[in-house]
């Protein structure tokens, strides 16, 4: 792992700069797709810590991102709360939630958990929907804006921020040990147990984690776009969400924010071609689960990574993307 | 009293097209171990088969409905080859995330290209029969009888098959234990594909006989496909008649919801939730399922 | 809590096990004192790893009860036998296959919150030389030979400071020399005092280490004692070679 990540953290400074400037040469409809991309990323960089990480493949990302909208949407307009504490305190009832969730789904596995969280969701989203005089429903919740003036510059950039802090903070934790114990549990949940690794406890961290990044990244999209609805937890939604994570690294946060960027950008690209953009989307997942099952970043980072001047003893001929060989 | 009653026949129908579908679903799981997050667009696919099956070749709606299940099953069978192959040869790390996220982007895939190709204003292919059957209190449009008939017949035959002919067993086999399966020498593989192409063909069957009922567009199958997810966990995955239980249950439980929630919004809302909640309430308390056996990891 | 000899270091109790219909292990009861050196054999399906899951808590028993110096591990997580003292090996390297050899063995160590890095990155280098895969501490966990996996398997479990070490097949698929190698390493373990339950097919090697051996067949202990006597022992010989039809077919083995 350390040969790589002089190169990542090289090219993630480089990304940085490139995003810092982009709105320059952007107009202001590619400055409103940045902006929403934001919100993307943090859903698929902390998916990706949840599925890639910890191995919990959760289908209720997407609800605790429009838990965290709702909730904070709904204590500022109801209860007056101003905006921070709304925003904070909508984070927290997500991280509990996320608690009670990991939880639930400790003795669940593959499929199964898949199939629990999507389920929740789904009760979720027809709770919005039924619940119509506190949610307004279909129609939708109105959100006040957070900055005055047109503009979605404010946003973009406010997106960013709380892409970067997300990320760092992430990455803070995975360089900790709970980091070293969540590819333990990855690579070998009954080895890690076998070993020590306290997984109950562990999975629920990152369920708390991640759903309070979503909550987060669910807040700032109701504040920016002004309006919430159930459409946010539809599948599709959260079928974005995995595939940008997915396509960009599953083991990857930088990667996965690189994925939700090029997805969401190509799918506004690509508008013109309706429903095409899906049908390649589709393809490329199954292409990219295929032959690239880390994502595509890690595989480019593999090709571009040079030799180092010490003979590593990682470089092997089994060492070779795609190629599991399996001694067990 | 008879508005209740209508409710459960009409339920009755519906359910047993729901385990028509959950029995495909449950028959991969048993087989391969993998849950088709596609199975909703399979569904889609066999209703628009029988469509333009009907329409281009002019055949009567029963044949239409055949020919979606055989279309279908080789189209399942295709996929399973390219797709899921790769998992069983050694290609692929982390089966059970591979299984997912394919199953899913195959599901993106195909409804998208459905919405393409097909476009998105719904279709409607001819009646099986027009008209209605009334038996005294009974009222029930001869579509929704034909339908649930067939869907009986399908599962009749699908009990038995598996139960007794030697194909059958053997996918039964393969499904409790690959590796006994193999040393008596049948050969796993082959079961897989034929269980993938069997699965497809109910779910295909399963749409191409609601599409006189309900009409047909591309994003039909995706309550559907969550029902089938539901009941599947209800009945135990891995075990057929566990979903057909599970899916006339589920099928009778939500058309009866509907009389009893006087909030239309709400009723509909909450009847589809309830199916959701049934399936958190199984998990939580039996992560198998209700029947099923308990599942062994792909790795 | 201490324990004196009529205290056993580790029991078990009327141990049962069952899988559907099958019952892997039955009515089990074993008492080990601290520091033994003990053999688990028996043919195939005798329920031998089922036994070394139980006692790992990685399986819960049906019935029966677990003690471990003096505490009731009946039905406890996995990790909590593994903090508790009861390290294990796999039948098949269950290793952390994309992390360098040095994060798999600093993984037992830093699970005890008072353990720093630099502390579990130094013993992980002590663990290293005693097993001479110094070179190796960089290197990806899958690049390793299965020999030195095995080793590897072996030191991570040591990191763990285990007062209980069970070694699941220590010897299978290893060649001559490094089977040398993994005795040794076992009877200097045994020597500083570790308790080891040692499971494996190649009786000979496990008779050259432990005192005592316990013999299981079909999911029963059929002989335990002094390890000579047991290998003698009428019933343990049929086990391993009778079939249902002995009289016909005397030397055909048990597919059992």
């Amino acid at each position: 792992m350390t040969n790589r990540i002089s190169f990542s953290h090289g090219l993630q400074a480089l990304l940085l700069a490139a995003a810092l400037l982009a709105p320059l040469i952007a107009g202001p409809y590619w400055i409103h797709v940045g902006a929403l991309a934001w919100y993307y990323a943090m859903l698929a960089s902390s998916w990706s810590l949840l599925a890639g990480y910890a191995g919990q493949f959760s289908f209720a990302q997407v609800a605790f991102a429009a838990f965290g909208g709702y909730a904070s949407a709904l204590l500022r307009l109801r209860l007056g709360l101003p905006l921070i504490l709304a925003v904070a305190a909508a984070v927290i009832m997500a991280m509990i939630l996320g608690a009670l969730m990991g939880a639930l789904v400790l003795r669940l596995s593959g499929p199964y958990l898949a199939l629990f969280t999507l389920a929740t969701a789904e009760i979720f989203r027809l709770i919005l929907v039924a619940e119509e005089d506190v949610t307004r429903g279909s129609l939708g919740l109105q959100v006040p804006g957070l900055f005055s003036g047109d503009s979605d510059l404010p946003y973009y950039y406010l997106g960013l921020s709380l892409v970067v802090l997300t990320l760092l903070a992430m990455n803070g934790l995975l360089f900790t040990r709970i980091g070293l114990f969540l590819r333990a549990i990855r690579e070998d949940e009954s080895a890690a147990q076998a070993s020590g690794v306290n997984t109950t406890l562990h999975k629920i961290v990152v369920f708390v984690v991640t759903s309070g990044i979503a909550a987060l990244a669910g807040a700032y999209y109701g504040h920016f776009v002004g309006i919430l609805t159930p459409n946010m937890v539809i599948l599709p939604e959260m079928g974005l969400v995995i595939a940008m994570a997915v396509i960009g690294g599953i083991e990857s946060l930088p990667g996965a924010v690189v994925g939700a960027v090029i997805v969401y950008g190509l799918s506004e690209m690509l508008r013109d071609y309706g429903e095409w953009r899906f049908v390649l989307l589709g393809l490329v997942l199954i292409l990219v689960q295929r032959f690239a099952q880390n994502g595509l970043f890690p595989f480019l980072e593999r090709h571009f990574d040079r030799p180092m001047p010490l003979p590593s003893p990682t470089r092997n001929a089994l060492d070779i993307e795609g190629e599991h060989v399996n001694l067990s | 009293m008879t508005y209740f009653m209508l409710l459960t026949v009409n339920g009755l129908v519906i359910g047993l097209i729901y385990a028509l579908m959950a029995a495909g679903l449950t028959l991969v799981f048993s087989v391969l171990k993998v849950v088709n997050f596609g199975h909703g667009s399979f569904y889609m696919l066999g209703g628009y088969a029988a469509y333009y099956a009907i329409g281009l070749l002019g055949v009567p709606p029963l044949v239409g409905v055949f020919i979606a299940m055989v279309a279908l099953f080789l189209f399942g069978v295709a996929i399973e080859w390219l797709a899921l192959q790769p998992m069983y040869t050694g290609k692929v790390e982390r089966k059970d995330e591979y299984a997912i996220i394919v199953t899913f982007g195959l599901t993106i895939l195909l409804t998208n290209l459905a919405l393409v190709v097909f476009g998105p204003f719904s279709k409607s292919p001819p009646a099986f029969l027009q008209g209605t059957f009334i038996a005294g209190p009974l009222i029930l449009p001869y579509d929704r009888l034909i339908a649930a008939a067939v869907a009986v017949v399908l599962l009749v035959a699908l009990a038995w098959f598996l139960a007794r002919t030697s194909l059958g067993q053997a996918l039964d086999a393969v499904s409790q234990s690959r590796e006994s399966a193999a040393v008596i020498g049948i050969n796993p593989k082959r079961m897989y594909t034929v269980a993938f192409g069997l699965g497809s063909a109910l779910a295909g069957g399963a749409g191409a006989l609601i599409a006189p009922i309900f009409a047909l567009s591309p994003n039909m199958g995706e309550l559907p496909g969550v029902q089938a997810f539901i009941i599947i966990v209800l009945g135990g995955m891995g075990s057929v008649s566990g979903s057909i239980i599970g899916g006339i249950l589920l099928g009778v439980v939500q058309g009866l919801g509907v009389g009893f929630l006087p909030d239309p919004n709400r009723a509909l809302a909450y009847t589809q939730a309830f199916g959701a909640l049934l399936l958190i309430f199984v998990l939580l308390v039996r992560p198998t399922g209700l029947f099923g056996r308990a599942h062994t990891r792909l790795e | 809590m201490s324990t004196s000899p009529e205290t056993p270091y580790f029991a078990m109790r009327q141990l049962h096990k069952h899988f559907g219909g099958i019952n892997a292990v039955e009515d089990l009861s074993v008492e080990l004192q601290r520091g033994e050196l003990v053999g688990l054999i028996g043919p195939n399906g005798s329920g031998k790893t089922t036994t070394i899951n139980l006692v790992a808590g990685a399986l819960k028993p049906d019935k029966g009860s677990i003690t471990l110096d003096g505490t009731n591990m009946t039905g406890m997580p996995a990790y909590t036998f593994a903090r508790g003292g009861v390290a294990r090996t796999f039948q098949v390297p269950r290793l952390f296959n994309r992390m360098t050899v040095m994060e798999n063995l600093i993984v037992p160590a830093l699970t005890d919150a008072k353990t720093s890095r630099k502390q579990a990155e130094r013993r992980g280098h002590e663990v290293l030389a005693f097993l001479r895969l110094e070179h190796l501490a960089r290197a990806l966990a899958r690049t390793l030979s299965g020999g030195q996996q095995k080793l590897l398997e072996l030191g991570r479990a040591f990191m763990l400071r285990p007062s209980l070490l069970l070694l699941d097949e220590p010897f299978a698929g290893v060649h001559p020399k490094l089977l040398e190698q993994i005795i040794e390493h076992i009877r200097s373990l045994n020597a500083d005092g570790y308790t080891i339950v040692l499971v494996d097919h190649n009786l000979d090697a496990v008779r050259s280490v432990v005192r005592r051996t316990l013999v299981m067949a079909r999911g029963r202990k059929i002989a335990d004692g002094a390890s000579d006597e047991v290998m003698q022992d009428p019933a343990v010989i049929r086990a391993y070679t009778g079939t249902r039809r002995s009289a016909r077919t005397p030397s055909a083995e048990s597919l059992d």
